[in-house]
């Protein structure tokens, strides 16, 4: 182990600076942290291009009738393309990003296991983003995002091509990516890391790539299908010549309901880290929220066609309830841990832990929608309507997406050298929290009371509620801007992030801030347990992470006033 | 500076809640439960059939023990928030808590037994509410983008005891029927009574579409390629919406009853009767009147088989003389006047010809601005959107009086 004492801090001594130029973000690298980021980057404009479309469809939604958009087709294509880039641009690349950054340094390694395979699955997405955005010159695709022929296939336009091709593509990168955490995972754990050492971010990394890896070739199956139903003139889908309309939905949900799981897992890893390291306790239950993200991977092969209780043989219908309220079981498992990681804690209430919180409050509701869901003869009634619009947001804005923003907050500093600002911070989640529950709330009401989705034109009796969605979704809209703000104003102005500003025990924060290009100076050494806290041993390996690496103002981070309380105490 | 914090928390927060804490607890969460149940008639549309009535009480169920788990979680996260949050300046740690096996195995035995009753609840529902009853009616339902168009039969040995045409007493024959002695008609509504079941055979023309009606709470998609089933028993007279809830293309929002200007129904509904006098007055008689005694005039046939929506043009097209509001196809007001001046460009012989290839062949001539989305109409029996020449003779006759001068 190489002897260094002396901070390592970039810039400061042991090694090369590692302060980065913007361009070298927009290069090649096989540097994992470089690509975690060009993923995150990425992710956060698709982010919001797709949010802007989520505009346009409230912004239409104002009224009964049709009036923004010049026709059906128009409002159509809005919606599919923010569904698709939502899901395939943002929220994956997304975890895929700071998956990249993480998974190696929560393991103390110095790279992925493929670096050179790494930054070619990062490269597949900008061309497939561009040609999901080119279908809007060649004809839209106005399908939805779940494209079910024969709509997709003998009605639409040349954008569902285009559509296809993109998905393809970003199949392929998913692929290898999972590969990548997987072999990285499986091989390159630090000396006295086991399986059930490993932070939990990293278990739920595990399960959503071996999740990729079963599932997404399905994708890819059902795809070509319809690539050659679109343009070699099979018929595996045309009931005309032979074909069955719901081959495509069976194969489609196959992968789809399982990527709700690639989608969600890998926000509850994060929950996981964010949980314990704010409210300094241990993760209550580590095995069982461990294992039961491997119990929802496997259930949710399971459970597919219950996104087809309105098309599927009746008979069949039954089965499909009954595993899909099993998986039932394992999500509330964890959500009763998460409970129980907070309960009796010492919680402070930074921006990344209002976030973690705001996820725990939010994502039950979409659990107990989903059970709902999952219950047949109510399915019937609500399904294809607001009330299932509703469900999945909750469980994607409400579960994804609020656990990436609590981890932007508590991956910042290390990924960048600065912290976010914290009062931009509670103002950002200040206006997104109540503005995501208007949005999403009031859409289960209009839902059970008779709104059908992928309507740009609805019974004048529920205006009401959506010019109340609508407002609350721009207000939503709006308050991303706060935290992109607060990126761009922090990356130049926040303050110097120490190399452990939150005084956690996983190996991420056993470097500097930023770390230097190999991860680490010498071998780290993993915390026993990476949840430890409230023993004097966690305490003291802080304290001794923190005399290595040098302890930047201020050491234990807190808001900026309170700092100022804390010293002169 | 961090190192002047002891390692071991300042005061240890009492982790076991009181028993006070708990009952309150529990009595919030079965209070608050039941609570939220008091506001289903306000969510949910008219409970108008028997499925409905046991729909809502699965859903009462649904909601209470869904109520009583978000009380809880949130009733956890908002105590843990009031009583464990940090002091200011307090940077130790919590207790080194990290598991309680008993309480694991708890909380995964509750919710799966929670389930487990919630499965077995639903699969009773599911086996009741599709129970087939005796005298069912049947009807037919056609999707085509974007219209539901319903298909009534009726075997001819019951026309003379029900039927009452008012004036026209018309004589019954059999050659106004089909050679199986059945009657047919088309109609964009749905007709039925309190009290009669009704099975839908529903066939899609293109793309997926959804028979969903909110208030009987049944939805069943409607596929190409095959015939899939619904079943229904209303309780209650009254106009119901019937909405297509699986996207099918540009008009997917107009596949649904509308309510027009002056409160009229537009598009498809179901109507309700209270008994079955009323329903053999006011819908049946009428239809079956269409179909058993045409008129001379085939200008006037062609008006009143548009009118009764036989064909389902009313979605996309306007025409005020039929007050049809569409506008996802090229409006029809003075159809009669461009009908003789396309023929010019397109080579067919006059404005009928050019009318009859636009029926048969719709993708043939497209007006600039529409897309291609118009269903064909077939002359074959055999193939989907079958109309007969003589209709389709009909129709035409009635849309060359489409001027837009009416008196020339």
């Amino acid at each position: 182990m190489a002897a260094v004492t002396a901070p390592t801090l970039p810039g400061v001594a042991g090694e090369e600076p590692t302060r980065l130029h913007v361009s070298d973000y927009l290069r090649w690298s096989v540097d994992h942290k470089i690509i975690g980021v060009q993923y995150m980057a990425t992710a956060l404009f698709f982010f919001i291009f797709g949010g802007a479309l989520a505009m346009l469809i409230r912004w239409e939604l104002l009224t009964p009738a049709i009036d923004l958009m010049a026709d059906g087709q128009a409002y159509n294509s809005l919606f599919s393309i923010h569904g698709t880039v939502m899901i395939f641009l943002w929220i994956i690349p997304m975890i895929a990003g700071l998956g990249n950054y993480l998974v190696p340094l929560m393991l103390g390694a110095k790279d992925m296991a493929f670096p050179w395979l790494n930054a070619f699955a990062f490269w597949l997405i900008p061309p497939a983003g561009m040609l999901m955005i080119l279908g809007y010159f060649v004809g839209q695709t106005e399908a939805g995002w779940t494209s079910y022929p024969p709509l997709s296939t003998l009605f639409s336009g040349d954008g569902q091509t285009l559509w296809a091709l993109s998905l393809h593509l970003l199949g392929i990168s998913s692929i290898l990516g999972s590969i990548n955490f997987i072999v990285t995972i499986r091989n390159m754990r630090p000396a006295g890391m086991g399986y059930f050492q490993m932070p939990l971010f990293v278990w739920a990394v595990l399960a959503t790539s071996i999740i990729v890896v079963m599932a997404t070739p399905f994708l890819a199956g059902a795809l070509t299908l319809l690539i050659l139903d679109r343009v070699a003139g099979t018929a595996f889908f045309n009931p005309a010549q032979g074909g069955d309309v719901l081959l495509w939905q069976n194969v489609f949900w196959f992968y789809s309901h399982p990527a709700v799981y690639i989608m969600v897992l890998p926000a509850f890893g994060v929950i996981s880290e964010l949980l314990a390291v704010h409210s300094r306790k241990p993760v209550f239950g580590y095995r069982a929220i461990a294992l039961s993200s491997m119990a929802i991977a496997l259930v949710g092969f399971t459970v597919w066609a219950h996104h087809m209780f309105t098309s599927l043989t009746p008979e069949l219908r039954i089965p499909f309830m009954i595993t899909s309220m099993i998986i039932a079981v394992p999500t509330g498992i964890k959500v009763f841990s998460w409970l129980g990681t907070i309960w009796g804690g010492k919680i402070h209430f930074t921006s990344a832990m209002l976030f973690a919180l705001s996820f725990l409050s939010m994502f039950v509701i979409g659990g107990i929608s989903g059970v709902m869901l999952g219950s047949v003869p109510w399915d019937i009634h609500v399904h294809d309507t607001y009330f299932v619009v509703s469900h999945l947001h909750f469980v994607l804005f409400g579960g994804s997406v609020l656990a990436i923003y609590g981890g932007i907050y508590h991956w910042f500093p290390k990924i960048t050298g600065r912290m976010l600002d914290e009062r931009l911070g509670k103002i950002h989640f200040w206006i997104t929290y109540p503005a995501f529950f208007l949005t999403f709330f009031p859409m289960h009401l209009a839902g059970m009371l008779g709104m059908p989705r992928r309507v740009a034109q609805y019974a004048p009796e529920f205006q009401t509620l959506n010019v109340i969605i609508s407002i609350a979704a721009f207000v939503l809209g709006i308050s991303t801007f706060i935290l992109l703000y607060n990126i761009v104003w922090s990356l130049y102005h926040g303050e110097k992030a120490s190399a452990n500003p939150w005084r956690a025990l996983t190996l991420e924060w056993a470097t500097s801030s930023p770390p230097p290009s190999t991860n680490f100076i010498g071998d780290p050494v993993p915390f026993p347990n990476p949840y430890g806290y409230g023993t004097e041993a966690a305490y003291n390996y802080v304290e001794s992470q923190n005399k290595k690496y040098g302890t930047v103002n201020p050491a234990d981070y807190l808001p900026a006033e309170k700092s100022t309380a804390v010293t002169s105490e | 500076m961090s190192s002047s914090h002891p390692p071991s928390p300042r005061s240890t927060p009492n982790m076991t809640p009181s028993l006070a804490l708990i009952i309150v607890g529990v009595v919030v969460m079965i209070a608050g439960g039941l609570g939220f149940t008091l506001f289903i008639p306000m969510i949910l549309p008219p409970q108008a059939s028997t499925q409905a009535q046991q729909v809502d009480q699965l859903f009462t169920f649904l909601l209470f023990f869904g109520g009583v788990i978000f009380i809880l979680v949130e009733g956890v996260i908002l105590v843990s928030v009031i009583r464990f949050r940090a002091q200011p300046g307090d940077l130790a740690d919590g207790p080194p808590v990290s598991g309680n096996t008993t309480l694991e195995l708890v909380w995964t035995a509750i919710p799966a037994v929670l389930v487990t009753v919630l499965a077995i609840l639903s699969y009773t529902v599911w086996i009741n509410t599709r129970a087939i009853p005796a005298n069912e009616m049947s009807v037919g339902a056609t999707a085509a983008r974007f219209a539901w168009t319903f298909n009534y039969e009726v075997g001819q040995e019951t026309l003379p005891t029900t039927l009452n045409f008012g004036d026209l007493k018309p004589e019954i024959q059999a050659d106004l029927t089909d050679e199986d002695g059945v009657v047919h008609f088309n109609n964009p509504k749905l007709y039925t009574w309190v009290g009669q079941p009704v099975v839908m055979e529903m066939q899609s023309q293109d793309v997926n579409h959804a028979f969903w009606i909110p208030a009987m709470r049944v939805k069943q998609d409607v596929l190409p390629g095959r015939t899939t089933e619904i079943r229904f028993t209303p309780t209650m007279a009254g106009n119901y919406r019937i909405v297509c809830a699986e996207l099918c293309g540009s008009g997917h929002g107009a596949m649904a009853g509308e309510v027009g200007r002056d409160g009229e129904l537009l598009g498809a509904w179901l109507i309700v009767f209270e008994n079955e006098e009323d329903y053999l007055a006011n819908f049946f008689d009428p239809a079956a009147a269409t179909v058993l005694v045409p008129p001379d005039d085939p200008a006037l046939l062609g008006r009143q088989i548009l009118a009764s929506g036989a064909y389902p043009c009313a979605t996309c097209h306007t025409l005020d003389d039929l007050g049809w509001t569409g506008n996802i196809g090229p409006n029809m007001n003075g159809i009669g006047d461009r009908a003789a001046a396309r023929a010019q460009t397109t080579g067919d012989a006059d404005g009928a010809a050019y009318l009859e290839h636009s029926l048969r062949h719709p993708g043939d001539y497209l007006v600039p601005g529409f897309g291609n989305l118009m269903p064909q109409f077939n002359p074959d029996p055999g193939q989907p959107n079958y109309m007969p020449q003589s209709d389709l003779d009909a129709i035409v006759a009635y849309l060359l009086t489409q001027t837009a001068n009416p008196s020339n």
